[in-house]
């Protein structure tokens, strides 16, 4: 069945190797996504403009996003390198870029968090069979005391100083996107790159720690719902029920719901790579939905993970909820109306049948 | 590995890139269709699957890194997340016997 519309997606060593490096990016936040969460809820709700402004519950804000979030990256990445030894170092490490930071330091954290741990790594194996027997604890605990330390100092020192510079120039490259109106053109590259797997790497590995930035400052940001907009899958997946192959068709209701309540994106994945040219409707539907994010100044407070519509109603900042379903509806329609044109209105099954 | 007897899976492993969403969603219903068969199901993201799966299900675009990972493994791609008959294929091997082949390239 799947093999009538056909092309085997093409699978080269050049998309293992993106598709892997992206998923370090990815592993290092989603683990965490529940610490976004409830930073996110918090916010919405006790920001001085969210739903029961408090002074006191709001004090939780920006220590969470400035110092508890960076630093569980820092710890998850860590141990991603060497294990519990290496996400401690990891945590420590971070702490460095953290302090005297004005913005969250994700990126930064990214880098330190690994490389503290690579470093322990190394130093470990030096010393592993060199150590008395009795001795292992103690010099255990403080090589990795020491290698944190030192990995702390050099952030605050160096490496904070230029991740700074970074951010910032990151930060400045999505306002100037931004007031240009060039966000939309974000699709052309968002939605390709999604069907190829790299959804989380995007979303979670760059989008998402830009958001957090621009979030803490604003309250919200476009930023989270780039690639989590369940509209555009949601389009395809809906023209297929109506005009994609037959033998297809029973099996895309409960993809649906899987895709638009359940967040699951990648189900809908496999109908554009079987239909190469299907990727033009999740780009136009894609586009079409950060146009009308930007004309109605849509933000959500934090990532929506999974990219489920109930996740997004949980995270739209209190007044927002026009234009963040404005978005998600205009991208599920105009989606929609391009994969039914791809798909011919039906006449491509009703061909394959005839022979 | 390239294939392993269906009487012989004692671990199969569904992995996706994150090990959080689809792959916890395919493992949680190959669960239900294998349980009173001695063989535990997992969910792991693909750059993590456990050096003792005997057989590992993932989409066909994450084969690649999954083969990488696991190459003492049968690596099974699939294409569609629900009803595909690749995974059928496992399932009724757990069940009934019969091989499980490794897909190579595509």
């Amino acid at each position: 069945m799947a093999e009538l519309y056909a092309p085997a997606a093409q699978d080269t060593s050049v998309k293992a190797r993106v598709q892997r490096f992206g998923g370090h990016l990815a592993g290092m936040v989603m683990p965490n996504i529940a610490a976004f969460i409830a930073w996110g809820l918090i916010t919405a709700l006790f920001f001085e403009n969210g739903w029961l402004p408090n002074e006191k519950f709001a004090a939780l804000i920006d220590p969470m996003s400035h110092v508890l979030l960076p630093v569980l990256i820092g710890y998850t990445g860590g141990r991603m390198v060497h294990g519990q030894r290496g996400a401690v170092v990891g945590a420590v490490a971070t702490m460095g870029l953290v302090v005297g930071s004005d913005s969250p330091m994700f990126f930064g954290a990214m880098i330190v968090g690994p490389l503290a741990a690579y470093v322990l790594k190394l130093v470990d194996g030096l010393i592993a069979e060199r150590v008395r027997p009795g001795f292992e604890m103690l010099v255990d605990n403080f090589s990795a005391g020491i290698v944190a330390g030192l990995a702390a100092l050099a952030g605050v020192l160096a490496i904070g100083p230029v991740m700074r510079v970074f951010t910032t120039a990151a930060g400045d490259g999505v306002r100037f996107l931004v007031e240009h109106h060039l966000l939309p053109g974000a699709a052309l590259l968002i939605e390709p790159a999604k069907v190829l797997f790299l959804n989380n790497a995007i979303n979670h590995g760059v989008l998402g720690p830009l958001g957090i930035a621009e979030s803490s400052d604003s309250g919200r940001s476009i930023l989270f719902m780039l690639e989590t907009n369940p509209g555009p899958g949601f389009g395809i997946l809906l023209a297929y029920l109506l005009f994609g192959p037959r033998a297809l068709r029973p099996s895309v209701p409960a993809a649906m719901a899987i895709q638009f309540l359940g967040g699951i994106h990648e189900i809908y994945f496999p109908y554009v790579l079987m239909k190469p040219s299907m990727v033009f409707a999740a780009i136009s539907g894609g586009a079409a939905g950060i146009l009308t994010f930007m004309v109605t100044g849509a933000g959500l407070v934090a990532t929506p993970s999974p990219g489920s519509i109930f996740a997004y109603l949980a995270e739209t900042p209190r007044g927002g909820y026009f234009g963040v379903l404005a978005g998600v509806v205009v991208a599920a329609g105009v989606s929609f109306v391009v994969g039914s044109l791809l798909l011919g209105f039906g006449r491509l099954a009703r061909d394959e049948e005839g022979m | 590995m390239s294939s392993i007897e269906g009487e012989r899976i004692r671990k199969l492993v569904v992995a996706c890139d994150a090990g959080m969403g689809s792959s916890v969603m395919l493992a949680g219903q190959l669960r239900r269709e294998l349980r009173k068969l001695p063989v535990t199901v997992e969910h792991h993201p693909v750059a993590a699957i456990p050096p003792d799966a005997d057989v590992v299900l993932c989409q066909a675009g994450l084969a690649e890194r999954a083969r990488a990972g696991a190459p003492g493994s049968v690596v099974v791609g699939f294409r569609m997340f629900l009803g595909d008959p690749a995974v059928a294929r496992v399932v009724a091997a757990v069940k009934q016997g019969g091989v499980v082949v490794g897909t190579t390239g595509n």
